[in-house]
């Protein structure tokens, strides 16, 4: 750079400990070893760095946009053996994905979210990702902005895809929770009614469906929620690819740039505390989203643009620094559109406000592109050009602001070996708690508030949107009874209306297992996941996955030695289930001081959710009994793995083994129930998780208003078990209560396999008139019988007692 | 409705439910308000406040109030000064609840664009605030630190709590 003019910071000569000081100062989250990396490369210049200069890097290097635990070495020791990780991630995830080989994959880690074809002429694009840090703070307008960046990943991949579903997944505080709270965090229930709202109004108002999701309740979430956002879109697939030309011109569209959201990469980079900069919490503009967004599929349908990317973390800086990775950029910042115009340099570059897209523009089409922005009241402004010399240069009104080496920037972060520790839990023989009669402990189950009903929370969105909600999130004869999953048929937006294929997309989250083995909590997650979208119809060998990873800091060897585990099963998962993942997010730092200054960490929390095609949606199936008379099959072996299941909490058990999967067993019980579903042989399907067949045949009856009798001798089990309460609580995985027709019972078994691993089925009991649940136990006497409209008091009354 | 013409061309238009319309807004900041404490508190009803700065002239705001920001069915429509009323024994409590400067209000930006596509004149900003008209007894720091805890982030938030006439 000729002149470095604008505010320079001196680094040059510093000890490591005034750089962590003015580190510090700044939120710039640079550790000792990136301090020295960009001293050297600033002495290699023979000249001090510009303010704006370093926030860039800090931004580019932080955790929030390199993911750099999850691309580090580390020097991992299970037990007594230690072995050197390269890149986690490329071991695991990439691994994982590359191995299985997916033709229909059409954009993986790549793009803003991964893609996936969708029948022959589109593509589905699908993206999860956190807001915790902010939700944390204003939960409201921390959630809405979550929504805003997600539904803009959406927009930003390819070259732009129409979202069409909404989901959303919370871990929070128990809403009831009575304990202290250090001054200036907010009590779980506030956080809950914020949150909800934000994603609601975002999503609401931008015309999109949130039709999918859950809540986990956890106190060790009191102080760091999780807010996990995430939207499906659909593009043609040949706006799958995108590149940016030497000479196109580098176009803002949205939002205006102001203050608003500064720091906000960075601030994810470090453990959320009472220094926080304010300046990282924004409020949303929905209605400017949307203006975006219908310009911008007007403007791709006239390929008036080359490249598209939203401005997230790091604003400007990270979208025309990512856009222009390959080439570089010309940059001139006195072109943007400012809400003040007192916005120094450094503040425009790294703004985070909220709306905007950067895109690639060739000359020739800047005229139809203004145009067509202006139509929807949407400002433009040109702000320089990508250029071929592989610089990042920024200037304000001629004054240099950034002169950097693109590839200093996006390559230069130095790799700093972590260690990583995991040693298994102590014991795995269940021990203590009380005893509990069976009815009194479903009723406590079905009560529970990670089990309770959601309808509070649901009746909020607008899932009904865009008109394509086939199956809704709350089912049965009444519409409030639980889902597993929805089923959207996208195509209003395609105008292919004759094409009935539609979608789906399910989730699975179980910290409590992730505390005893993150491994098997991550197959866990991917195996509900997947039974979930098997049980309303999807097609399980076409699912592609996405991994959400929040954990506590990285820096703890134990924290990381679990994440490990937990990337080490979602390879496995993958591989098993044949299953890609696509795309993939990591928020770590989730740690706070507690009321007594003590660090209270997340417990390690994986969300995976998976995404698969409904081949012909008016065959999907819902979770409510149809009618009375007919049989019910349970799919899966039971075993006595109650390590981390709800039955054990309600009884203050600890210890047990945690649900280990077959995946292999699992999926041919999933392919098999697909196929019977796709014959509209299955009346009514739902997976058993938290609580078991208990909870499962429960929540079945009272959502379709049929009982059932069950016989537990009749399920496919491991033979050591003589305990009716393992059968009726046990979580083990990859099983499904499957109501058929009697007069397809013969037609129905014939789809499940006979081999090793072929999936066991079995009929266990059959609906019933009266709506009552009752089971005969192991010596063929009757050991519940519960009415089911009780049932269903228990599980609706929870969440609205809890909130007051 | 309410306006109330402020010095330099700023204007605040207050919109609130007829009273004999239920105001489930309102009775959800009771519950909280309730749950902190304040139980004496008796009723909250909830209005909007905009507050309009430029060059509109009263007759302007009262055709943008009229025509864009007031529900005539639901929402009361006219011209309130403020006077002093008997208290009937009750403490009566104004909170208003206004983002900060810094921080993007996304429904004041929208009215202003609305008032300009009605032909008006532009106006230069309008923010938009929420105001809880609190009824029973309660002392203002108490009343303060509730709404911190509830209705107002104060990270975000300005809140402005003071004693009001019904």
């Amino acid at each position: 750079m000729s002149t470095a003019v604008d505010e320079t910071l001196t680094i040059l000569g510093k000890s490591p400990k005034d750089l962590r000081a003015l580190g510090e100062a700044r939120h710039l989250s640079l550790n000792d070893a990136e301090w020295a990396a960009i001293q050297a490369h600033f002495k290699g210049l023979k000249r001090e760095p510009s303010l704006a200069e370093l926030e860039t890097i800090a931004q580019t290097w932080s955790e929030h946009c390199k993911h750099k635990t999850f691309t580090s070495p580390i020097k991992y020791t299970e037990g007594k053996k230690t072995r050197a990780i390269k890149n986690l991630f490329q071991e695991t995830i990439v691994a994982a994905t590359a191995a299985v080989k997916k033709p229909w994959c059409l954009s993986v880690f790549e793009d803003n979210a991964g893609v996936v074809a969708f029948g022959k002429k589109w593509a589905l694009a699908f993206k999860a990702e956190t807001h915790n840090h902010p939700s944390a703070l204003e939960p409201y307008g921390g959630a809405e902005t979550g929504v805003g960046g997600v539904v803009r990943d959406v927009l930003g991949c390819g070259l732009g895809a129409k979202p069409v579903l909404n989901t959303d997944v919370f871990c929070f505080g128990t809403p009831d929770y009575k304990g202290a709270l250090p001054e200036g965090s907010h009590h779980p229930s506030r956080t809950l009614r914020g949150v909800v709202a934000g994603v609601r109004d975002y999503g609401n108002r931008m015309g999109i469906p949130t039709a999918g999701g859950g809540i986990w309740f956890d106190d060790d979430y009191r102080l760091n929620p999780l807010v996990f956002v995430g939207t499906v879109g659909i593009l043609p697939q040949w706006a799958v690819g995108k590149k940016v030309s030497p000479g196109d011109l580098i176009v803002a569209v949205g939002g205006r740039t102001g203050r608003d959201g500064l720091h906000g990469a960075t601030f994810s980079s470090s453990n959320l505390g009472a220094d926080a900069p304010a300046s990282a919490v924004q409020i949303g503009h929905a209605i400017n989203e949307k203006r975006v967004l219908d310009a911008l599929l007007r403007a791709r349908e006239r390929k008036l643009y080359s490249s598209v990317t939203d401005c997230g973390a790091g604003g400007f800086s990270s979208a025309i620094g990512e856009l222009g990775a390959d080439c570089g950029a010309r940059v001139r910042l006195e072109d943007a559109k400012l809400k003040a115009s007192d916005l120094e340099s450094w503040e425009i570059w790294l703004s985070e406000s909220q709306e905007r897209m950067v895109l690639a523009v060739p000359p020739k089409s800047l005229k139809a592109l203004e145009a067509v922005f202006a139509a929807e009241g949407c400002e433009t402004s040109v702000l320089g050009e990508f250029t071929k010399n592989g610089r990042l240069l920024v200037t304000h009104h001629d004054n240099a602001v950034v002169d950097l080496d693109m590839k200093f920037l996006h390559k230069g972060l130095p790799r700093v070996e972590r260690t990583a520790t995991w040693t298994g839990p102590a014991t795995s023989k269940p021990a203590g708690g009380t005893e509990k009669k069976l009815s009194a402990a479903l009723r406590e189950a079905i009560g529970n508030v990670n089990v309770c009903s959601r309808e509070w929370v649901i009746r909020q969105y607008d899932h009904e949107v865009q008109g394509g909600t086939v199956i809704k999130p709350l089912q049965g004869v009444r519409h409030d009874g639980p889902g597993d999953a929805c089923v959207i048929w996208p195509h209003a937006a395609t105008g292919d209306m004759d094409d009935f294929t539609g979608f789906t997309v399910a989730h699975g989250l179980n910290p409590d297992y992730g505390r005893i083995d993150p491994y098997w909590m991550a197959l866990a997650c991917v195996d509900e996941a997947l039974r979930n979208l098997t049980c309303v119809g999807a097609d399980p060998s076409r699912a592609a996955l996405l991994d959400n990873f929040c954990w506590a800091s990285p820096e703890d060897p134990k924290q990381l030695g679990a994440l490990i585990r937990a990337a080490e099963g979602c390879r496995d998962a993958a591989k098993g289930f044949s299953a890609p993942f696509i795309s993939g997010k990591d928020s770590l730092y989730n740690q706070s001081k507690d009321e007594k200054g003590k660090e209270l960490p997340i417990p390690g929390t994986l969300l995976i959710s998976a995404i698969a095609p409904v081949p012909d949606v008016r065959k999907a199936v819902t979770m409510d009994f149809k009618g009375p008379g007919n049989a019910l099959y349970l799919i899966g072996r039971t075993n006595d793995e109650l390590g981390g299941s709800l039955y054990h909490k309600i009884l203050g058990r600890s210890g047990g083994e945690p649900p280990k999967v077959q995946p292999a067993t699992a999926l041919d019980g999933f392919k098999s129930l697909h196929a019977a579903i796709n014959r509209g042989m299955v009346l009514s399907a739902h997976d058993l998780s938290d609580g078991g067949l208990a909870v499962a045949a429960a929540e079945m009856g009272f959502t379709g208003e049929f009982g059932c009798l069950l016989d537990l001798d009749e399920m496919p089990r491991d033979p050591r078990i003589f305990s009716n309460e393992t059968l009726l609580f046990s979580e083990s995985p990859s099983r499904i209560l499957v109501e058929v027709a009697p007069e397809n019972e013969s037609a129905f078994l014939r789809h499940f396999g006979k081999g090793a691993k072929a999936a066991p089925v079995r009929r266990v009991g059959q609906t019933t008139a009266n709506p009552i649940l009752k089971v005969v136990g192991l010596d063929g006497s009757s050991i519940m019988e519960e009415p089911l409209r009780e049932l269903k008091d228990a599980w609706q009354k929870t969440l609205p007692a809890a909130l007051g | 409705m309410t306006v109330r013409v402020q010095p330099s061309n700023t204007h605040l238009v207050e919109i609130r439910l007829r009273p004999e319309h239920a105001d489930a807004e309102g009775a959800a900041a009771l519950t909280l308000l309730r749950a902190q404490g304040l139980t004496s508190l008796i009723e909250t009803r909830v209005s909007r406040l905009y507050e309009i700065k430029g060059s509109l002239s009263a007759n302007q705001v009262l055709q943008a109030t009229k025509d864009l920001l007031c529900d005539a069915v639901t929402q009361e429509h006219r011209v309130v000064t403020p006077s002093p009323a008997p208290m009937n024994g009750a403490n009566f409590w104004r909170v208003e609840v206004w983002l900060k400067p810094t921080v993007t209000d996304p429904v004041g930006e929208t009215v202003r664009d609305a008032i300009a596509d009605m032909g008006l004149p532009k106006p230069e900003s309008v923010r938009c605030a929420l105001v809880y008209r609190l009824v029973g007894r309660a002392n203002k720091a108490a009343l303060e630190k509730a709404v911190s805890k509830t209705l107002a982030n104060p990270l975000i938030h300005r809140a402005v709590v003071s004693e009001a006439h019904p």
